[in-house]
């Protein structure tokens, strides 16, 4: 009897355990580094013999997506897979339902692409799914896509975090008390929704900060307007919230010409215009940067992966990190992997009396 | 449209006025025209012929006064009501499309439908009837034209003119006034144009020309009517009075008495 | 060999069989002239030859239409939206009638106010693209009615996809309208000589509004198309066709002053400007390099026309 209790025991310890360590892959699984996939050297044998080409289908232009694509170009050209077009569809939906029928003339191989319109990109990367692509999606699902059979992965950012990494950048440049405003994206756009939507959430949890205003941009050429009128309203504002980088420009140049120079703007991605301002201690406060070289090459990598019969991650995420005057240089090149342009990297050097060095924020 | 006999009036204006910003422009003009009579409209610039012409084409309405076609009054209020009543207006400016061809601009707003009932529904045209008809109509009056399909914008301003005269008697005009025709005329085109209003005459139609050229008025007309500052001062058969005469009709040296035939 | 002479008017078929030369030399290691590519351009230029037709019918009067695109947009939501609850028939014929009377509501207050219509359809389409963003939230709407999609979108009759029999009954209508009906001469002798057609008894502000009629009708129509095809409305369909449109109907020889339209030549100038796009993708070229090429194209389509007599 006592035997047989033990062993129970046993069983049921190996059971926890087992569970446990079960539980914890699924953790590391989830929350994926920013290595998170890799191919071993045979497999990485196996596509160059292959002879695999590749095609990308993009939204829009911009140097977020020029990042990406050289990641990937990089990465394909390290595996030998051929890169036979990119197209980009000036965020029209039914530009990019053309451009994916003619890419599908080519019979890629791969295709790594980021859907305007998720509902009517699905019967296109369906019919190219069937055709024997593999497809790899950067940031916006597709409802009802089975991984495995329809598409191989999906890279994106960590939405949420970012989001939370803005709220805290606010917290941060306004000593966590005063009020805020608020410049959003108003379209139908998965990763600026999200991380608005976060932005928002995360800042209700500083009781002395009040989100006083929201004003919504369709064009980014909106944004500098939409300052002016909300200075006016709420003149007593100690930051600015704006969806990504490009629009937080106009915000930047109306708090110029109002001569505010106490209002603190915080954003997402990087540019050289407004990391310059960051750099001369300008209006521009901080930013949350993802990495859109290694999304590249991420994505390149499950392509090759799945189309060589290797199993791919459902989804895989790469870090960001918050970014202020103190890392501006290494936090270009972690998003970027390229030097940084020379004009950020006179004007840092000049105004060196800070001398901080990087942080790098790995927050879950 | 009724084919009148002989000598009976076709045209008759009685009293008729114009007020333009508080201008009178025209003062009560009256006269009347015979079925296949060619009558000339005399006056200096500013005697009111262009608004006189202007009320017939149904582009304007008269503030007082009558126009009588075939002996009904008419309300002409748009160049179609002048147009169906009976009028035609060939213009200096000569009111044709220039893109579109001779026989498009013979025919157009009176196009000859399909014989099939559903496709006369829907307005298709019947070319070939159009064709044969431009070409029968244009042998009637004795014209010419090298190819009817080409765009009217490649015709002499007198070939222009005989279209426009053409469209007019397809539509069964009874009355043609013509405006200033001969002024952009060679001699031997003026010379066409003479026997065309004759032919158009002699077969009842009547013809109303405006023209400054007293010399050319004496051989084509039968009578002259003469505005002066919008009265209709004489209405005269050119037989019967002098070129002088008339002059002094036209300069207001003379004033007769408004007088209806 | 024969020669036509070069017009405003034949220009497009001298460009097109040059770029179909120039293709067949560069772009035959490509995909370009597969049968699938081919069938692939035609069915993706559908919906902009329907629009072009329609501003065709704009132009030919004098006037010129910005909304279409906006046009399209609402009437592809309205038909989107109807679709569930009353229906294919009810949604077709209620986003055709709500093309045709925007247009005619173009038209009447372009008449009306004597505004020119490039400033009142530039309003139509600010007002238009609002509605439409509010009028769908900003979402997509799904479309699973089976027969709308074949109907419009990827079905099939007798092995024709229904795309193309669209495109070709769409472009014999409006071909049959401008050229054997008297409307159509109508519509010509308005938009070459607005006095001299009242002369002649027409009533030109009617032909006008028709004409603008028209125009909305069709852009519905390619509304419904986009929606078959994508299989959802969305708010911004139609927002940047306008150029292509433009350059299209400029390419087929039309005046920007009204007159006579080419029905073939602006199908031609729409399958010119498909298979550019489509050659330049193939040929690898990057999106900015195929936005200068698509630049100079245009220059020098318009430095030939310039230069050729009408």
């Amino acid at each position: 009897m006592l035997s047989k209790l033990r062993h129970c025991e046993k069983a049921c310890i190996k059971l926890f355990l087992g569970i446990l360590v079960c539980l914890s892959c699924n953790h590391l699984a989830v929350a994926n580094s920013s290595d998170g996939f890799t191919l071993t050297q045979q497999q990485e044998a196996k596509v160059q013999d292959a002879k695999l080409t590749a095609v990308m289908a993009w939204h829009g232009s911009s140097p977020w997506v020029n990042s990406v694509t050289l990641g990937a170009k990089e990465e394909f050209k390290r595996l030998g897979i051929e890169v036979l077009a990119v197209t980009e569809a000036h965020y029209d939906p039914a530009k990019q339902i053309s451009d994916l029928e003619t890419l599908a003339a080519l019979t890629p191989d791969i295709l790594l692409s980021l859907s305007i319109d998720s509902l009517s990109a699905k019967p296109s990367y369906l019919r190219l799914s069937k055709a024997g692509t593999q497809l790899v999606l950067l940031s916006n699902p597709i409802a009802g896509f089975i991984h495995g059979q329809d598409f191989a992965g999906l890279v994106g950012d960590n939405v949420d975090g970012m989001g939370r990494a803005a709220a805290n950048l606010v917290a941060q440049a306004i000593d966590s008390q005063g009020k805020v405003g608020m410049i959003y994206h108003e379209a139908d756009y998965h990763i600026t929704n999200k991380r608005d939507e976060a932005f928002v959430d995360a800042l209700e949890q500083y009781e002395d900060i009040h989100l006083m205003v929201k004003k919504g941009f369709v064009k980014k050429s909106q944004t500098a307007q939409l300052t002016a009128a909300m200075l006016i309203q709420h003149p007593d504002l100690k930051a600015i919230y704006v969806s990504w980088d490009a629009a937080a420009e106009g915000v930047i140049e109306s708090l110029r010409i109002a001569n505010r120079k106490d209002v603190k703007v915080i954003s997402h991605d990087l540019g050289t215009n407004n990391l310059l301002d960051m750099a001369l201690h300008g209006n521009m406060y901080g930013a949350v940067s993802d990495r859109p070289h290694q999304i590249g090459t991420l994505m390149a990598r499950i392509g090759a992966g799945a189309a060589t019969d290797v199993s791919t991650p459902l989804y895989t995420q790469v870090n960001y990190n918050s970014v202020t005057f103190e890392n501006i240089a290494e936090s270009w090149r972690l998003a970027f992997k390229t030097p940084l342009p020379h004009i950020l990297k006179s004007v840092l050097e000049q105004s060196q009396e800070a001398t901080g060095h990087g942080e790098d924020h790995d927050a879950r | 449209m009724k084919r009148s006999a002989l000598d009976q009036i076709v045209l008759k204006v009685s009293g008729l006025q114009k007020n333009f910003d508080g201008v009178d422009v025209l003062n009560g003009v009256s006269f009347s025209i015979n079925r296949g009579e060619v009558v000339a409209l005399l006056g200096d610039n500013g005697a009111g012929k262009s608004t006189l012409v202007n009320c017939l084409a149904g582009r304007i309405q008269p503030n007082k006064g009558t126009i009588e076609i075939n002996e009904q009054a008419l309300l002409l209020n748009s160049p179609s009501a002048s147009q169906q009543a009976g009028l035609a207006i060939v213009h200096q400016e000569l009111a044709l499309v220039n893109e579109l061809s001779v026989i498009e601009n013979l025919f157009l707003n009176r196009e000859i439908l399909h014989a099939n009932k559903i496709l006369r529904f829907f307005g298709w045209l019947d070319k070939n009837a159009m064709a044969k008809k431009a070409q029968k109509l244009l042998q009637r009056l004795g014209t010419y034209l090298p190819d009817l399909n080409a765009p009217v914008a490649t015709l002499s301003g007198g070939q222009k003119q005989v279209v426009a005269i053409i469209r007019a008697v397809h539509a069964g005009a009874d009355i043609i006034v013509m405006d200033e025709p001969t002024s952009a005329l060679g001699a031997e085109q003026y010379g066409f144009l003479m026997s065309l209003i004759r032919l158009l005459s002699s077969q009842g139609i009547a013809i109303m020309l405006i023209s400054h050229n007293l010399h050319q008025v004496s051989t084509l007309c039968d009578r002259a009517v003469v505005l002066f500052q919008g009265y209709s001062v004489a209405d005269v058969a050119l037989k019967e009075v002098s070129q002088t005469q008339l002059l002094a009709y036209m300069n207001g040296t003379v004033l007769e008495v408004p007088q209806a035939s | 060999m024969m020669h036509v002479k070069l017009t405003a008017h034949t220009l497009v078929y001298y460009a097109f069989a040059i770029t179909m030369l120039i293709f067949t030399v560069l772009l035959s290691h490509t995909a370009f002239f597969t049968t699938a590519n081919l069938l692939n351009i035609l069915m993706q230029t559908s919906p902009i030859v329907v629009m072009a037709i329609g501003l065709s019918f704009a132009l030919s009067v004098g006037h010129i239409d910005l909304s279409i695109g906006a046009i399209v947009a609402i009437c592809g939501l309205v038909a989107a939206m109807l679709l569930q609850s009353y229906g294919i028939t009810i949604a077709v014929v209620v986003s055709l009638l709500l093309g045709g009377l925007i247009g005619a509501l173009n038209g009447y207050l372009c008449e009306r106010l004597g505004i020119p219509s490039l400033i009142v359809t530039l309003g139509m389409l600010g007002f238009l693209t609002g509605f439409s963003r509010q009028l769908s939230g900003l979402q997509s709407i799904p479309i699973i009615d089976p027969q709308f999609i074949s109907l419009f979108g990827q079905g099939t009759v007798i092995g024709i996809p229904s795309q193309i029999l669209w495109l070709a009954g769409l472009v014999f209508l409006a071909h049959t309208i401008l050229n054997k009906l008297r409307f159509g001469r109508h519509l010509f002798a308005v938009g070459a000589s607005k006095p001299a057609a009242h002369s002649m008894g027409l009533v030109v502000s009617r032909i006008r509004v028709c004409a603008m009629a028209l125009s909305g009708g069709f852009a519905a129509l390619a509304g419904l198309l986009y929606a078959g095809r994508m299989q959802s409305a969305r708010y911004a369909i139609g927002e940047s066709d306008l150029m292509a449109l433009i350059a299209a109907v400029a390419l087929g020889g039309c005046s920007l002053l009204g007159g006579r339209v080419n029905i073939i030549g602006v199908l031609l100038g729409v399958w010119l400007i498909g298979c550019i796009n489509n050659g330049l993708i193939l040929s690898g070229f990057s999106s900015n390099e195929q936005m200068m090429v698509k630049g100079i194209i245009l220059i020098a389509a318009v430095i030939v026309t310039s230069k050729v007599n009408k």
